[in-house]
């Protein structure tokens, strides 16, 4: 009996991530054995194993969608495969793929030469859907630290740069100890209930509530606040949020981009796999710690990204202010909020895609630098129209303004936490949106209205920036338009998560 | 039972037509665009008046109910009609729009094609938010003008504190209504129906009502806009261009009340009867005290903008009087307001085009250079303040006799807000247009033009008829606000 008998069905189910892993080493040999080659004059590669990197993500999205089986649990119940983690994953190949298109200016004017830095953003992805579909408390620490890893060396890429350097270090640091609070969490939880495995905790746990005076109950209890507490470092809300302004500002702006859209997502998704399928009958401590992250995230993120002036930054505190709805959603913890929290990551991700995709394809005409400052954007509505147009639109939906696709994204998550009869928080919840909209609205301000004379010509934006900024916008449209697919999607995934 | 065409639906469908015809033509095509702009609103406007032609006035039942669309996997199927509370606003707004188009004609010159977008999409809104049958997607239509109304104020604007004015109205209004959104949710949540129609035959817990009813109020108070909340008012209708003043005060302040007619007093009737004190409160302070505010302003069109806050106290005092007078006289004032202080925003904008100021001081014996402006200015003058034989008499004697039932403290409050409206309306035309010729107009002065006069010609029609014949419109609205009336005692 040979190995690849042994799992017989496991390799199909995922066999994106084995392509991807496969690719990844292809990828890893030809750029060493080429790029060091004398006779070829030591040719630069990173343009090229972009594109390569491209195609591979593509043919790893055709894999995911033609993915058969529609629900296993695989490699000995390590990891799992149903529909709610094949959407995921297609939505995060999807955004990497645009992710990689958006990214091939920066390389290219920044003269990102190594090779490796796509290949690190490739193994983050690979970490990424590993963690997605992780079914099994090891598994799920083996995928988050083969996505932190990279992220961190990918985060101090900017070799020139103190910041970079300086956000590497901080990232590194703050996601080591997270990763040391997971691990403690996860030791306690195995040593009390001698259990790896999300679908037997669950199973044990189940109506433990009536033994709250044991010490196994406040054993699991204790590792389960351990395990909240560093997924809400990783992901970057209110109390441990520190790191998140440092690390967006420092880290090279592609990288930015992809530390808003996927991390928060993928992390996101884990956070209704573990506290929804298996550790629901803990909801009096998880909800009221999400709840309290929740509004400090919201009140924080949106009173201290009035003072930026730094898109980045700006950007980092808006990202915190979002995983603030987002983990109100999950405290809210119902098949609603499932419905909610998926549609908001979605057009979350989408707005963030078309935002970054501004900011990574105008380029100053002469120094070709990119823009920093939030005054750079002055008077854009002036010089680039069409653009300026997408990006207010983008804006006004980050802000959640009525017609567009960000205000329904709200009123689904909203709707949840009105269902789950979480008045006080809602409340808190739909001032600080309204609070938030003061600082999106600025940079429209600053766009059409300001009157100072100071115009910053522009290169035209690159083609393939311009491809995904005018995707997203598309998408925000056709949302509004019909939204019939992807909220199908997202109630039959509350469905067969509930059942 | 008589088949109507579907006249709702195309006039929501025309303005987005007109939109689609102005981004295909080309930028340099100025006169075309605003001539298809202009062309499709007045075609909306004549079909808009079928509604009023085909309208059966012996039902308070909803009229014209065409279905708009479904949200999927929800029980949020959208209608769109009318009855006899909602025609007028949307005839209001079709009224509205065309002149607006052509108050703009020759002094809007920069983006025009985005000029013409954003008014036909403001149309489209405005018709979107008084049909709607639906109190989700009134909320997210109230919630979408924002948009073009901060483009409008903030781009075409006229001077450098116009950033700092969008900017409050954009917030002001938002800060207050997302807590109607809550509002809406929880509705939802507890009936699982946004349908207007059935939720007025439900009945919500008192508790329940006080806070929605709140909830509503904080959001709908703002866009009246009642006294705390009412300092962006001034301020946008100051900054905003002629035609987008007259939108604001014409037709966007009209949303808040319509509002509360059709959502906050039939839907939470008990709580609406115990706030009644709290809306006449605001609503007397806010009467006398912008029309005291009014005596003290330089600027002309905040002057006009603190009289609307002040007319538009009348309108919230009749409406919570809950009987047949008050809220006919409120709507009615609605109507009569939207038109004079619309026009009276147009007659500063004919003067502002001429000498590019808008500070009473600087102006003075207009009736010598300017006779026939000067008759028209007097008449919607003596239209603000009241003057028998205008419509705003009728409204505000009806107002008063609404309010002369519930509550006599406060009719007599109210009523000298009428002497104050008239000093500040007199000490206004005074100023402008009597005194001593300025040696400025005399080398530079033209009266109005024929576009201007054709732009006033129907507004004053339309004021002397709702004066002298107000039946003419009541009639339509009688069995309607009887139906509300009923509904809530």
């Amino acid at each position: 009996m040979n190995f690849f008998n042994f799992f017989e069905n496991d390799f199909i189910v995922i066999l994106s991530e084995f392509f991807i892993f496969i690719a990844i080493i292809f990828l890893l040999s030809y750029g060493v054995i080429y790029s060091t080659s004398s006779f070829y004059k030591y040719p630069i590669l990173s343009l090229n194993i972009n594109l390569l990197a491209l195609l591979v993500l593509f043919v790893a999205f055709l894999l995911c969608l033609n993915n058969s089986l529609p629900s296993i649990i695989i490699f000995n119940n390590l990891l799992v495969v149903d529909f709610f983690t094949t959407f995921v994953k297609i939505s995060i190949l999807l955004n990497s793929i645009f992710f990689t298109l958006m990214s091939f200016n920066y390389l290219e004017y920044n003269k990102i030469n190594s090779f490796e830095f796509t290949i690190l953003i490739l193994l983050s992805i690979l970490g990424m859907l590993l963690l997605v579909s992780s079914y099994d408390l090891l598994s799920l620490y083996l995928a988050i630290e083969l996505m932190s890893l990279s992220f961190y060396i990918l985060a101090s890429y900017k070799i020139k740069s103190e910041f970079s350097g300086e956000s590497g270090l901080k990232y590194f640091i703050l996601g080591a100890f997270s990763s040391g609070l997971l691990l403690f969490g996860f030791s306690l939880l195995y040593g009390f209930t001698g259990m790896t495995n999300f679908e037997d905790i669950g199973k044990l746990i189940l109506g433990i509530g009536s033994l709250s005076d044991t010490l196994s109950y406040k054993g699991i209890f204790i590792g389960i606040f351990f395990i909240s507490i560093a997924l809400l470092f990783k992901v970057g809300a209110a109390p441990f949020h520190m790191w998140a302004p440092d690390v967006y500002e420092g880290s090279p702006t592609p990288i930015t981009a992809l530390f808003s859209t996927l991390p928060k997502m993928t992390l996101l998704v884990l956070y209704i796999r573990l506290f929804f399928c298996t550790l629901y009958d803990f909801i009096i401590l998880w909800q009221e710690l999400f709840l309290i992250c929740a509004i400090i995230s919201m009140i924080w993120g949106s009173v201290a990204a009035l003072s930026q002036k730094r898109i980045k930054r700006l950007m980092a505190y808006s990202g915190i202010v979002n995983v603030g709805y987002m983990l109100l959603g999950i405290a809210s913890g119902s098949i609603t909020s499932i419905v909610g929290l998926l549609l908001y990551l979605i057009i979350y991700i989408i707005m963030m895609l078309g935002f970054f995709s501004f900011i990574l394809g105008m380029r100053k005409f002469k120094t070709y630098s990119l823009n920093n400052y939030l005054i750079d954007l002055l008077n854009i509505g002036k010089t680039n129209t069409i653009i300026a147009i997408s990006l207010a639109l983008i804006l006004f939906s980050l802000s959640g303004i009525p017609p567009l696709a960000g205000f329904f994204s709200k009123l689904y998550l909203f709707f949840a936490i009105i269902n789950s009869e979480l008045y006080g928080s809602a409340i808190l919840g739909v001032l600080s949106s309204a609070l938030a909209a003061f600082y999106y609205i600025r940079i429209i301000k600053l766009m059409y209205f300001e009157n100072l004379k100071k115009y910053i010509l522009y290169k035209s934006i690159d083609q393939s920036n311009s491809y995904v900024l005018s995707i997203s916008i598309l998408l925000l449209f056709i949302f509004i338009v019909s939204s019939d697919a992807l909220l199908f999607s997202c109630y039959k995934i509350g469905l067969v998560l509930s059942l | 039972m008589f088949e109507y065409p579907p006249i709702l639906l195309s006039l929501i469908t025309l303005p987005l037509l007109g939109i689609l015809t102005i981004i295909i033509l080309p930028q340099n095509q100025i006169y075309l665009t605003k001539l298809v702009g202009l062309i499709i609103s007045l075609i909306s406007f004549i079909v808009s008046s079928f509604l009023w032609l085909y309208f059966d006035l012996s039902t308070s039942r909803y009229q014209f109910v065409e279905h708009f669309f479904s949200v999927p996997y929800s029980n949020i199927n959208v209608f769109i009609g009318v009855d006899g509370i909602s025609l007028f606003f949307v005839l209001l707004t079709t009224f509205l729009i065309p002149l607006c188009l052509l108050a703009s004609w020759d002094n809007v010159k920069t983006s025009v094609k985005e000029y013409n977008i954003a008014f036909l999409f403001m149309g489209f809104l405005l018709i979107c938010v008084f049909t709607v049958l639906d109190v989700l997607f009134f909320y997210i239509f109230f919630e979408s003008i924002l948009i073009p109304m901060f483009f409008i104020i903030g781009i075409w604007g006229s001077r450098e504190r116009k950033i700092r004015a969008s900017y409050q109205f954009f917030l002001y209004t938002l800060i207050g209504s997302v807590l109607m959104l809550l509002a809406i949710l929880i509705i939802y949540v507890q009936t699982g129906t946004t349908d207007v129609q059935i939720l007025n035959t439900i009945s919500f817990s008192v508790d329940l009502q006080f806070f929605l009813w709140l909830a509503f109020f904080a959001s709908l108070a703002v866009k009246v806009p009642m006294l705390p909340v009412h300092l962006w008012l001034p301020e946008a209708h100051s900054e905003a261009p002629t035609a987008g003043s007259v939108i604001l005060a014409g037709i966007l302040l009209k949303m808040g009340s319509y509002g509360f007619l059709r959502f906050s007093i039939p839907m939470f009737p008990e709580a609406s009867i115990y706030f009644t004190p709290l809306v006449y409160t605001l609503s007397a302070i806010a009467v006398i005290y912008t029309s005291l505010t009014t005596l003290r302003q330089v600027d002309m069109k905040r002057l006009i903008a603190y009289s609307s806050v002040a007319h538009m106290g009348f309108v919230t005092i009749g409406m919570f009087t809950i009987n047949l007078q008050g809220i006919e006289g409120s709507i009615f004032l609605m109507l009569s307001h939207g038109i004079v202080s619309s026009a009276l925003f147009l007659c500063i904008g004919v003067v502002y085009d001429r000498h590019k100021t808008r500070i009473i001081n600087y102006y003075s014996g207009l009736t010598v250079v300017m006779p026939l402006y000067s008759i028209v200015f007097l008449f919607f003058i003596l239209a603000n303040m009241g003057l028998p034989g205008t419509s705003s008499f009728v409204s505000e004697f009806m107002v008063l006799i609404g309010a002369f039932k519930c509550n006599i403290f406060i009719t007599i409050l109210v009523a000298s807000g009428g002497v104050f409206s008239a000093a500040y309306s007199l000490w206004l035309y005074n100023r402008v247009a009597f005194g001593n010729i300025r040696s400025t107009f005399i080398n530079n002065f033209q009266d109005i033009n024929r576009r201007e006069f054709f732009i006033f010609l129907p507004c004053i029609i339309l004021v002397l008829l709702m004066g002298i014949y107000p039946e003419t419109f009541l009639k339509v609205m009688h069995v309607s606000v009887e139906h509300l009336v009923d509904q809530v005692h």
